[in-house]
């Protein structure tokens, strides 16, 4: 599956348009966490368990898109954007969406 | 056996919520899945995007702003669910459906209006989503979120 | 370029587990959750209960004196008095100087504040029949003296309230859910420590009166008004039915003689009916 976040594929030409693909999931902290970066937060630095969860989480809602575009028959996602959104007080939805396409 | 409900009202009632909110969230969901699929196929000929589209001159006759969004909110049970999966961390499954469901409703409702302004495509699709209040996994707050979605619907000219 | 229509019935954006079956984990596991953190927190109070001196104890307990609006009551400072001095000497209890107070409320209870205080409300004098049963009532507040509860409930209610918010944030519905779950376990610790008072109460009276009779007159009478067992399951004292039988079983294996009560005498008639 080739990912990108142009309208086209660099090199390659779309032969089949498919519509949007979206993946999301929404993911959450364990306290133990929570208390880890509420401390951090005094002395400051990165939050390694945060970036962490919010990266797996990214990686999780492209998976599920390219898994849309897969059962499409798509070989390909151009455009894709990304959105972060805090749906509920400690737990975050990452989002992907992107046009499903088939390239030669 | 009215004493032991009195006395215990606070988890009586609870577990009221939780059993009201589970059967009337489940078959509010299974409804507007229903719904979902049925005008999705309808409408699935629309064509939607979220690249630019590049059309070559006297293709496009008209082109404009199309939006739909829809607020959804969380049962009882599910944000139950959700405040004890924030102690463990992890997937909250109860607000997958949640979110899903009011981002297709979005796209469906923009498709709607493009499809009732004579639109054949819409090209640069974008999708945003919001918390209505700011907790939404609060007891006493409103748990629901906003799904936006917007582009620009293309009429082309007919030979 | 062509556009292809295809419509896709699975749905990847929605987990497939059944949402009761999530429910029955998580609550499954906050269940764990809660009974760690409570070995947790018996382990390090009782550490700390058995470290205090009872001299800090002392200075706490005028803190905790002046938040009740109470008299001392000579009348009732006798009788303790009286069972005090049934206490064999080497006994800890020596080291307190207890004060008895009476404080003017409906409420049918007593408390035994940290540093030698006994609070008796007037409603539970107004309910007492004889100088026995009042003994008894004396000798179980004595009894939390004597196992530390005063300290223990204090130093586990801070580490409850310390614990979940460290755990969960100040202000979050989880740490509620959490909390609640954990003061009932806290219930039923405190419900054991009010029955191990009661059997240490009840050794008091046979020593100071020579036999268990009225030892379990103030239960029963209680027992009368209070109704069904199924909410005592999350209550902080046991249902006094069980009191009397859990009195009555330690009557029976110890043989304690059973005598005539002694009515209440006349400087603790007119208290309770003051009223």
């Amino acid at each position: 599956m080739i990912l990108t976040n142009v309208g086209s594929v660099p090199g390659k030409k779309i032969v089949e348009h498919f519509g949007i693909v979206q993946g999301s999931t929404v993911r959450a902290k364990h306290i133990g966490r929570d208390l880890m970066a509420g401390l951090k937060n005094l002395v400051g630095g990165e939050l390694k368990g945060y970036t962490e969860l919010l990266q797996e989480s990214r990686q999780e809602a492209v998976d599920r898109m390219s898994e849309q575009a897969r059962q499409f028959g798509a070989n390909a996602v151009v455009n894709i954007r990304f959105a972060t959104s805090s749906v509920a007080q400690g737990a975050a939805e990452l989002f992907a969406y992107g046009t499903a396409v088939r390239v030669e | 056996m009215f004493d032991v409900i009195l006395q215990n009202f606070d988890l009586f009632l609870f577990f009221c919520l939780a059993v009201l909110g589970y059967t009337c969230g489940t078959i509010a969901e299974k409804r507007h899945y229903k719904s979902i699929i049925r005008r999705e196929k309808e409408l699935l000929k629309l064509m939607v995007v979220n690249a630019e589209g590049h059309f070559a001159e006297g293709v496009v006759k008209q082109s404009f702003l199309v939006n739909g969004s829809a607020v959804i909110s969380n049962d009882y049970f599910k944000r139950m669910l959700a405040i004890l999966r924030n102690i463990f961390g992890g997937r909250v499954k109860a607000y997958e459906s949640l979110i899903d469901r009011s981002r297709r409703e979005a796209i469906l409702r923009m498709k709607q209006e493009a499809r009732a302004k004579g639109a054949h495509m819409i090209v640069n699709l974008r999708l945003e989503t919001s918390t209505i209040g700011r907790a939404a996994n609060q007891k006493n707050q409103v748990g629901s979120i906003e799904a936006l979605a917007y582009g620009t619907a293309v009429v082309m000219n007919r030979k | 370029m062509k556009f292809t229509p295809k419509y896709i019935d699975q749905n990847v954006n929605v987990s497939k587990t059944h949402p009761l079956v999530e429910m029955a984990w998580l609550i499954g596991g906050l269940l764990v959750l809660v009974v760690v953190l409570y070995l947790i927190l018996g382990f390090t109070a009782e550490l700390a209960v058995t470290k205090i001196p009872i001299r800090a104890e002392l200075q706490l307990g005028e803190y905790f004196a002046d938040n009740f609006d109470s008299v001392d009551n000579p009348a009732l400072q006798q009788r303790l008095q009286q069972l005090l001095e049934t206490l064999p000497t080497e006994s800890p209890l020596h080291q307190y100087d207890f004060i008895v107070q009476l404080v003017e409320s409906d409420e049918i209870n007593a408390l035994a504040l940290p540093g030698g205080h006994i609070v008796v409300f007037s409603g539970l004098l107004e309910q007492v029949a004889s100088e026995n049963e009042l003994a008894l009532v004396l000798a179980h507040e004595l009894g939390h003296f004597a196992h530390r509860d005063h300290l223990r409930r204090l130093g586990r209610g801070l580490g409850l309230t310390l614990g979940a918010m460290l755990l969960f944030g100040e202000d979050s519905s989880a740490g509620r859910l959490a909390t609640n779950l954990l003061l009932v376990s806290e219930s039923r610790y405190s419900r054991q420590q009010e029955s191990d008072a009661d059997r240490w109460g009840l050794e008091l009276l046979v020593a100071c009166y020579g036999h268990a009779g009225g030892a379990t007159d103030f239960f029963r009478r209680a027992a009368r008004d209070a109704g069904s067992h199924i909410p005592y399951l999350m209550a902080s004292h046991p249902h006094p039915d069980d009191r009397v039988r859990e009195l009555q079983a330690l009557i029976a294996a110890k043989g304690y003689p059973v005598a005539i009560t002694e009515s209440l005498r006349e400087d603790l008639l007119t208290v309770g009916s003051e009223e």
